[in-house]
């Protein structure tokens, strides 16, 4: 692409240096059809800490999070193009399976999507079609287990054949994480997690995320500022589908280096 | 120009006037009181024309619906009128004449048949000899020919009186009378004045209810005046009688289903048991009361089953290619192809059923014929169960998968996203996630496609046979609900016959049945709908 070759993205490496790095983006552009909606995005993302996208309204953050677990592909007109390697692996080579691969990497989204089945099957879902469990003794402990990492266990131990839809939006949203959790992913990518949630809900979820981020590389898209300060190691600001500026969320917030992020952060657009 | 139309045209300019002097005096009042109007002037104008055509419109359209009958009555009393003395004649000189008499009390004491025929003849004959004797001596006194039209009027048996007006009418409007007689041309003649002073007259009405609406409502227009909420309100009246007219035809639809049928019950002495359960069916009763024999049997059973059996292979065919194709079009064509096999698969919706049955008829039934023989069931039919039940599946294809391919696009995406995301591959999606979850609303397309099934008619007619078997084997004939109520009611039938009466009563049981299914399909689809709103 002509054009996506001098929009080369500024990006700050140094905190990266000191986490061990698990996600390689290289050059990523995604187009939807012709429209181009990622330029040129260059970044690694540490393992064990959480990574938060922060940007204006449709600048590309749910895109970028998408590549890293291929879900763009079930977008007909989506392209991606560019390298991104988990643990030095190229997920975008024909040899990864887009199953395999989202079993390694969880996705949690911005509306809770528990599947119409009972609590117990929402969360047993993964590890059934990834064949995890052989025997119903083994299943009942990864549910359990999920489910207690998640936070929740306490909350729905004993009704756990009752439709996870009937849970309310904040348990919903845990539910969905502990789905997410059951296949022991490396990577958890969260769209917006709280955002159809109350302020008590939003605090688990964050506690929670601040639990989870011992075990797991986790990458999150925001529109709260002060969730991305809370809960986030690394802040990657985008505007317009350039990787703006990338550093620990210390530095982004309180010395940006470039004032389209300072902008940002202080308010004065988006 | 016929008067009529000169009114409606008369009444349309009115209308607008009306319109435009309501609009103007709220503007005028406005301006001379200074004031501002509670409405716009146009709900003014909207008030004033609304007061001017309804009124009057309304009286038009029933001159228009009761004029006629309105005429005709007016006509018979003319005609009894100038007859009344000739009547009053035949009357007296038929109490006194001593063979009338005694032929009636014949009649009255007689149990036997033959003198009771004979008495009737010979009233009859006496009667007709006064009748002609009256009328042949008012003629030469010089009686008017109403008069004696109104004569033979009288004397015509009721059933014939219908014919009698008729002939006239058509005779006085340009129609085409049966036959021409003196009697008839007199009525003829009798009639049009009458009309005419009834159509002007109700069109000179029409005119002064509009002047007079006009006027009122004009009065009516103050700047305070709430002509917006009666405009509205009169819209409003307008919408409610409009859902009215639905509801009331299906309403009447629905009793007079219901009344014919209760009189089929009476006619079988309401052995609503042997209707519903008995298991022979056939319905040619007696014609003559001495013929011997054909009572008729009005067990439904095996319609009932020869329906359950069409249905269930309809369904069977439709149930499963319709909602596989459904499953492809939503989650796994590309849009280039949804965009053409969908319409294709509608087209199939629009094809009149009667081609479907030349299709049953001509290639599916031989087709499975041969192929039944060729296996060794050496009985087959042309016309079987099977043909009927696979082209009915085949019309109700589209029913099962347009509704199923609107519910499953009804499942959120974020459900597709979540089970992606969890390392799903498509088909596993699709039978964990997205089925279940429009489960509901399939089950729902399904009862709707079998209430389409069970009531179609004319594929069955022409496939599936006429005979009344109960039988268990596809390969044999069956007939319908549909296709007897079709088979009772054509031809020429008087409308009294236990027969013909079962035809409404297996209505009514077909009705039941499929309002039934389509209660509990809207209950299932709607259920559904909350869940994701
Ligand atoms: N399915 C799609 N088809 C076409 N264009 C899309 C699609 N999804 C996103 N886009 C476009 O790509 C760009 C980035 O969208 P994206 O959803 O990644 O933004 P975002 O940063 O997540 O916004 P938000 O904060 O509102 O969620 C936008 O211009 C959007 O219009
Ligand atoms: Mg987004």
């Amino acid at each position: 692409m002509a054009d996506s070759g001098n929009r080369a993205s500024t990006v700050y490496h140094d905190a990266a240096k000191t986490l061990k790095g698990k996600i390689t983006l290289d050059g990523v552009n995604v187009f939807y059809g012709p429209d181009q909606a990622i330029y040129n995005v260059s970044m690694v993302i540490p393992d064990r800490s959480v990574t938060a996208f922060i940007g204006p309204s449709g600048c590309g953050k749910s895109t970028i999070l998408r590549t890293i677990n291929r879900m763009n592909e079930t977008i007909d007109i989506a392209r991606t193009k560019g390298s991104i390697r988990i643990d030095g692996e190229e997920i975008n080579s024909k040899a990864v399976d887009p199953v395999i691969l989202r079993a390694r990497v969880g996705m949690v989204f911005q509306k809770p999507n528990p599947f119409p089945k009972s609590i117990y099957d929402n969360v047993a879902y993964g590890p059934r079609i990834h064949g995890l469990a052989s025997a119903k003794r083994d299943l009942d402990g990864i549910v359990e287990t999920s489910l207690k990492k998640a936070g929740l266990w306490d909350e729905v131990a004993d009704r756990l054949d009752q439709p996870g839809t009937g849970l309310s939006g904040g348990q919903q949203q845990r539910l969905v994480i502990a789905r997410a959790i059951a296949v022991s992913p490396e990577v958890i990518l969260m769209d917006e997690p709280c955002s159809a949630l109350d302020p008590i809900a939003t605090a688990k979820i964050e506690e929670l995320i601040d639990e989870l981020r011992e075990n797991y590389c986790i990458v999150i898209v925001t529109h709260s500022m002060a969730q991305a300060a809370r809960v986030s190691q690394m802040t990657a600001f985008f505007h317009m589908g350039d990787l703006v500026e990338y550093g620990p969320t210390e530095d982004i917030f309180t010395n940006p280096h470039e004032p389209r992020t300072q902008d940002y952060i202080t308010g004065r657009f988006g | 120009m016929p008067i009529n139309a000169l009114i409606l045209l008369m009444m349309l300019v009115l209308i607008s006037a009306a319109f435009y002097v309501g609009r103007s005096r709220a503007l005028r009042t406005a301006d001379r009181e200074s004031v501002s109007l509670h409405s716009l002037p146009n709900y003014h104008g909207y008030f004033v024309a609304l007061w001017t055509g309804v009124p009057a419109l309304l009286l038009m359209a029933a001159m228009a619906m009761f004029g006629p009958s309105l005429t005709g009555n007016v006509i018979e009393l003319r005609l009894n009128q100038a007859a009344a003395p000739l009547i009053e004649d035949f009357d007296s000189r038929q109490s006194e004449d001593s063979l009338i008499l005694s032929a009636q009390r014949t009649l009255e004491a007689s149990a036997d048949v033959n003198a009771a025929t004979q008495a009737r003849a010979a009233l009859q004959n006496r009667r007709t000899a006064i009748a002609e004797n009256i009328a042949a001596s008012a003629r030469e006194n010089g009686a008017s020919s109403l008069t004696l039209a109104g004569f033979e009027y009288a004397n015509l048996p009721p059933e014939r009186r219908g014919l009698f007006m008729n002939d006239a009418r058509a005779l006085a409007f340009n129609g085409q009378p049966s036959e021409i007689t003196p009697a008839i041309e007199a009525t003829a003649s009798a009639f049009r004045p009458v009309d005419r002073f009834v159509r002007y007259g109700g069109a000179a009405l029409a005119v002064l209810l509009a002047m007079a609406g006009l006027a009122w409502s004009r009065s009516r227009v103050k700047a305070g005046f709430r002509a917006r909420n009666r405009v509205e309100a009169a819209f409003m009246g307008f919408l409610m009688v409009c859902s009215g007219i639905a509801i009331l035809t299906t309403i009447g639809i629905v009793a007079s289903l219901l009344f014919e049928s209760l009189r089929f019950f009476e006619a079988i002495n309401w052995r609503l048991d042997q209707f519903l359960f008995g298991t022979q069916w056939s319905p040619q009763t007696a014609i003559r009361a001495d013929q011997v024999g054909q009572t008729g049997a009005f067990g439904a059973v095996p319609l009932f089953a020869g329906t359950f059996m069409i249905t269930i292979i309809a369904i069977l065919v439709a149930g499963p290619i319709g909602l596989f194709a459904a499953i492809y079009l939503s989650e796994y064509a590309g849009k280039r192809t949804r965009k053409i096999v969908k319409p294709v698969m509608e087209i199939l919706a629009g094809i009149p059923t009667v081609v479907y049955g030349f299709f049953a008829l001509l290639t599916v039934g031989p087709a499975i014929r041969a192929a039944a023989e060729f296996v060794g069931f050496e009985s087959a039919v042309t016309q079987s169960a099977l043909s009927a039940g696979l082209v009915m599946g085949v019309m109700i294809i589209p029913f099962v998968s347009s509704l199923s391919d609107d519910v499953i696009n009804a499942v959120p995406q974020t459900l597709r996203d979540g089970a992606y995301a969890m390392g799903a591959t498509k088909s596993e999606t699709v039978k964990q996630v997205i089925l279940p979850a429009a489960l509901p609303g399939i089950v729902g397309a399904f009862l709707l496609a079998i209430s389409r099934a069970v009531g179609e008619t004319m594929i069955v007619v022409m496939a599936a046979g006429q005979g009344a078997n109960l039988t268990a084997n596809p390969l044999e004939s069956v007939t319908t609900i549909t296709v007897q109520i079709v088979m009772l009611l054509t031809g020429d039938q008087e409308f009294d016959s236990a027969k013909t009466l079962s035809a409404f009563a297996l209505g009514l049981v077909l009705f039941i049945f499929t309002l039934a299914l389509n209660v509990i399909a809207l209950r299932v689809v709607q259920k559904y709908r909350e869940k994701y709103d």
